[in-house]
C-alpha cells in the first residue's frame, strides 16, 4: 500500500532533476534570499544615515542659535549708551549742553527707537475695532 | 595563560568595564540659556552668548608630537601652545581634558571644520554686560559654571539658572557620536529674563557724577541712590569703589569688598540729613511747625554732656525752619527733646532705621539704633546725638527711601529692584507694595515746603536745578570707626532731595566719602545731585515750572 505513492515521488523529483528549468529555479531561490538577506543591511545603513543627517541638522541648529545669540549681543552691544556718545561726540561732533532752554511746542514726542531684540518686552498690539456684517448694514441703515 | 585570562575576566573586570564604559558612554549635563537681567525698558544690562569648550581625549592625543598637523590645526585655532597642551594631556588621569573654555562661534567652526579624531565641541555659555562695567555690583557675576556669585545674578540664580538637563550617548574609540548608537536626552529649560526697575540711563548719569565727584574731591568712595517715591522703584544704585565685571580676576582676595553693594549692605552715620526724621516726627504729632522758635544758646545739655552746632555758633532766637536752613545741631536735640525717646525712637522705626530695608538683596543692612529699650547703656545725649544723625548708622538705601517716604506724601513704600519676570511660561509682575504710613500728607507736604527752603538758601553756584523747584538738605557728619570712636579729620558729606518740588518723581542720596579739602554737604555733594537732577528730569520728560518756559521765551 505504501510503496506507490513513495515511487510516485520519486518520479517527481527524479523529473524535477531532469528538468532544464532547475537552475533557474535554483538561481531565482538564491537571489531571494540573497535580497532578503541584504534587506536588514540596507535598513540599518537607511537608519544610520539617517540618524546622522538628524544629528548634522542638530548641528546646524545649535550653530544658527550661536550665530542668532551672538547678533542680539552685538545688537545690544550697538545700542549701548557708551556707544553712542561715542558716536555722537566722536562722529558727529556734538556736545553736552551748557545750559537748558524749556520751549514748548505743539507736536507730540517722536517714538522712542527700541532695540529690534528678544529681549525687549513684547509691545502689546492695539485692539482693533470688529467689523461685522450686520454692523456695517446697521451702519448703513441708521444715518 | 590561563591565570592571566581569569585577572583579565574576573579579577579585573570591572575597572575594564568601567573603563569601557567611560570609553564609549558620555554622559553630560546640559543648560539652556540663561536668563538675561534687563533694565525697566529691555536693554540687556548682562545676557549670556553662546560658546564652545573644546575637549580631546586623552587616548587619542597623547602620544602625539607638537609639529603634528592636527595639534598644529587645533592649537592655532584655540591658541594654545601645542607643549602646553600635549603636557596637559599627558599628566592628566580623566578620560578627557578641555583644551579651551568659552572659544566664540567662529572659532568653533574653524574646530569643527577642521575634522579633528578625538576632538569634540561642547556648547557652553559666556556672560556678556553690552552696557559694560554698568551696576557691576548690583547685577553681581557668574562663576565658570555660570552660577550666579554676587549681586542679583547670586540672589537671583534659580530663577536666571532654569532648569538642567542631561544626554547620554554612546560614541566610537575615536570619541565620535554613534549615529545608531544608545541617546538619551533630558531637555533642559531656559531661565527667565528678569527686568529690573533700573534705568539705564539713569544709572549711567548717577556713575558718571560719583565718578566725577569722587575724583574732583579725592574722596575715598560714595553712593548714588536714585528713587520713585510713588512705587519705591530704584531707579539708579551706584557705589565706588567698584570692580571690572567685565575682566574678573577671582583670584585677588584683595579685591572681595568690592564686590559687594554698598548702597545697601555698609553702613555709615547719615548726619544732618538725618534732621529731615526729626522735622518730620516732631511735625507729625503737631508739636512744632516750621515757625515754632526756640533759643539757640549754642549749647543744648543733655544730662551732663553738651551738644553744640557744626560752627559752634550761638544764633538766639531761631524757628524750626532756621534749624533746618542752618542745620543747627543743638536745634534738632531740642525738637528731640519736644518728643522724647519713646515718640522719637517710635518714628525712627517707623521710617525704616534699624531694620533690613526688605529690598530682596543679600546682604541688607538692618542699620544700629541704640533705643533705651534694648540698650542698657542708652543715655539721654544718644538722642541728642541721634537727632542730627550721630551715633546712629543706617544704609544708603534706607536713607533715600525715608526721603522717598516724604516725598509720597508720608507713605512709606517697600523699595524694589526686580520689576518683572518674563519665561516661557509667562510674565510674573511686582506691584507697588506700600508699607505704612508714616507721618500724615499734611505733614509731608509742610516737611517738603521747608525742604524747598533749605535749597533756597543754598548758593546757586553749588545748588542749581534749572527751570524746576526743588527740596533737599545737606549732611556733613564724622567717619565712624569700627571701636566705637570717629576718624580723625575723615567725613562723609551727603545731600537728600526730592525733584520736582510741587509733585516728586523722583527721591535722590548723594554720600562722598572721605572727601579731601572742605568737608561740607553743600560744596561736595550738592553739585552731584544738581546736575543729576537736571537731566534725569529732562530724561523723564517732566516739565519745567511755567516760570521757566515764560522766561526762557523772554530771552
Amino acid at each position: 500500500m505504501a510503496t506507490a505513492p513513495r515511487t510516485q515521488t520519486r518520479a517527481v523529483i527524479a523529473e524535477l532533476v531532469q528538468s532544464p528549468t532547475l537552475p533557474v529555479l535554483l538561481i531565482l531561490a538564491a537571489m531571494v534570499i540573497g535580497i532578503a538577506a541584504l534587506l536588514p543591511l540596507v535598513q540599518s545603513s537607511g537608519a544610520t544615515t539617517t540618524a546622522g543627517n538628524i544629528q548634522a541638522l542638530e548641528q546646524e541648529k545649535t550653530s544658527w542659535q550661536a550665530q542668532l545669540r551672538e547678533l542680539e549681543t552685538q545688537v545690544a552691544t550697538l545700542g549701548s549708551l557708551n556707544r553712542i556718545e561715542a558716536e555722537a561726540r566722536d562722529r558727529l561732533g556734538m556736545e553736552p549742553p551748557q545750559v537748558t532752554h524749556y520751549i514748548t511746542v505743539d507736536v507730540p514726542p517722536p517714538e522712542s527707537q527700541k532695540l529690534p531684540s528678544r529681549f525687549l518686552p513684547n509691545e502689546h498690539p492695539k485692539p482693533q475695532s470688529e467689523s461685522s456684517l450686520w454692523k456695517d448694514l446697521f451702519g448703513w441703515m441708521l444715518p | 595563560m590561563t591565570g592571566r585570562l581569569a585577572q583579565l575576566q574576573i579579577v579585573d573586570h570591572p575597572q575594564y568595564a568601567e573603563e569601557a564604559r567611560l570609553s564609549h558612554n558620555v554622559e553630560q549635563t546640559v543648560t539652556d540659556r540663561r536668563g538675561a537681567l534687563l533694565d525697566r525698558n529691555g536693554y540687556p544690562l548682562a545676557a549670556s552668548e553662546d560658546t564652545f569648550d573644546v575637549m580631546v581625549e586623552r587616548d587619542a592625543w597623547k602620544a602625539r608630537a607638537p609639529g603634528d598637523e592636527a595639534v598644529s590645526k587645533l592649537t592655532g585655532v584655540i591658541s594654545v601652545p601645542a607643549q602646553q597642551l600635549l603636557d596637559q594631556l599627558n599628566s592628566t588621569d580623566i578620560f578627557e581634558v578641555d583644551a579651551a573654555r568659552n572659544l566664540s562661534f567662529e572659532k568653533a567652526e574653524a574646530v569643527r571644520k577642521a575634522g579633528l579624531d578625538g576632538v569634540r565641541l561642547v556648547s557652553s555659555s559666556h556672560r556678556v554686560y553690552p552696557e559694560g562695567n554698568m551696576a557691576a555690583q548690583v547685577l553681581g557675576f557668574v562663576g565658570r559654571d555660570s552660577s550666579g556669585l554676587t549681586g542679583l545674578e547670586a540672589d537671583l540664580d534659580s530663577v536666571l539658572a532654569g532648569t538642567k538637563g542631561s544626554l547620554t550617548a554612546e560614541r566610537d574609540g575615536l570619541g565620535r557620536d554613534l549615529a545608531f548608537g544608545r541617546r538619551e536626552e533630558v531637555a533642559p529649560q531656559p531661565g527667565a529674563d528678569v527686568v529690573l526697575t533700573i534705568d539705564r540711563y539713569i544709572q549711567r548719569l548717577a556713575e558718571q557724577e560719583l565718578d566725577r565727584t569722587v575724583k574732583e574731591n579725592k574722596a575715598s568712595g560714595g553712593t548714588i541712590v536714585v528713587v520713585q517715591p510713588k512705587t519705591g522703584e530704584i531707579l539708579a544704585m551706584a557705589s565706588r569703589p567698584t570692580f571690572d565685571v567685565t575682566a574678573l580676576d577671582l583670584s585677588d582676595d584683595s579685591k572681595l569688598a568690592l564686590y559687594r553693594d554698598r548702597a545697601i549692605t555698609d553702613m555709615y552715620e547719615p548726619g544732618s540729613v538725618f534732621k529731615l526724621v526729626t522735622t518730620a516726627a516732631a511735625l507729625d504729632l503737631g508739636l512744632v511747625s516750621p515757625d515754632t522758635w526756640w533759643y539757640d544758646s549754642g549749647v543744648f545739655k543733655a544730662s551732663e554732656w553738651y551738644v553744640h552746632n557744626w560752627d559752634f555758633s550761638a544764633n538766639g532766637p531761631q524757628t524750626v525752619q532756621q534749624m533746618l536752613s542752618k542745620s543747627l545741631n543743638t536745634g534738632a536735640a531740642w525738637v528731640a527733646q519736644q518728643l522724647g525717646p519713646d515718640r522719637f525712637y517710635d518714628y525712627v522705626s517707623r521710617f525704616g532705621f534699624g531694620r533690613p530695608s526688605g529690598i530682596g538683596l543679600s546682604g541688607d543692612a538692618p542699620g544700629r539704633v541704640r533705643t533705651p529699650q534694648d540698650d542698657g547703656n542708652w543715655r539721654d545725649i544718644d538722642m541728642a546725638t541721634n537727632s542730627f544723625g550721630q551715633g546712629i548708622s543706617v544704609t544708603p538705601l534706607q536713607m533715600a527711601m525715608a526721603v522717598a517716604t516724604i516725598a509720597n506724601n508720608g507713605l512709606a513704600m517697600k523699595p524694589q529692584i526686580v520689576k518683572e519676570t518674563v519665561s516661557p511660561a509667562g510674565r510674573q509682575s511686582n506691584a507697588p507694595q506700600p508699607l505704612q504710613q508714616v507721618i500724615s500728607p499734611a505733614s509731608a507736604q509742610t516737611l517738603r515746603n521747608m525742604m524747598g527752603v533749605v535749597v533756597d538758601g543754598i548758593n546757586k553756584h553749588y545748588l542749581d536745578v534749572q527751570g524746576y523747584k526743588i527740596g533737599g538738605k545737606t549732611g556733613t557728619a564724622n567717619l565712624a570707626t569700627a571701636d566705637a570712636g570717629y576718624k580723625d579729620q575723615a567725613y562723609i558729606s551727603s545731600f537728600v532731595g526730592i525733584a520736582p518740588l510741587d509733585d516728586p518723581a523722583i527721591a535722590v542720596l548723594v554720600k562722598i566719602d572721605e572727601p579731601q579739602g572742605v568737608p561740607w554737604g553743600t560744596v561736595v555733594a550738592a553739585p552731584a545731585f544738581s546736575r543729576l537732577v537736571q537731566q534725569t528730569l529732562t530724561y523723564l520728560n517732566i516739565p519745567p515750572t511755567e516760570e521757566a518756559l515764560v522766561s526762557k521765551l523772554g530771552q
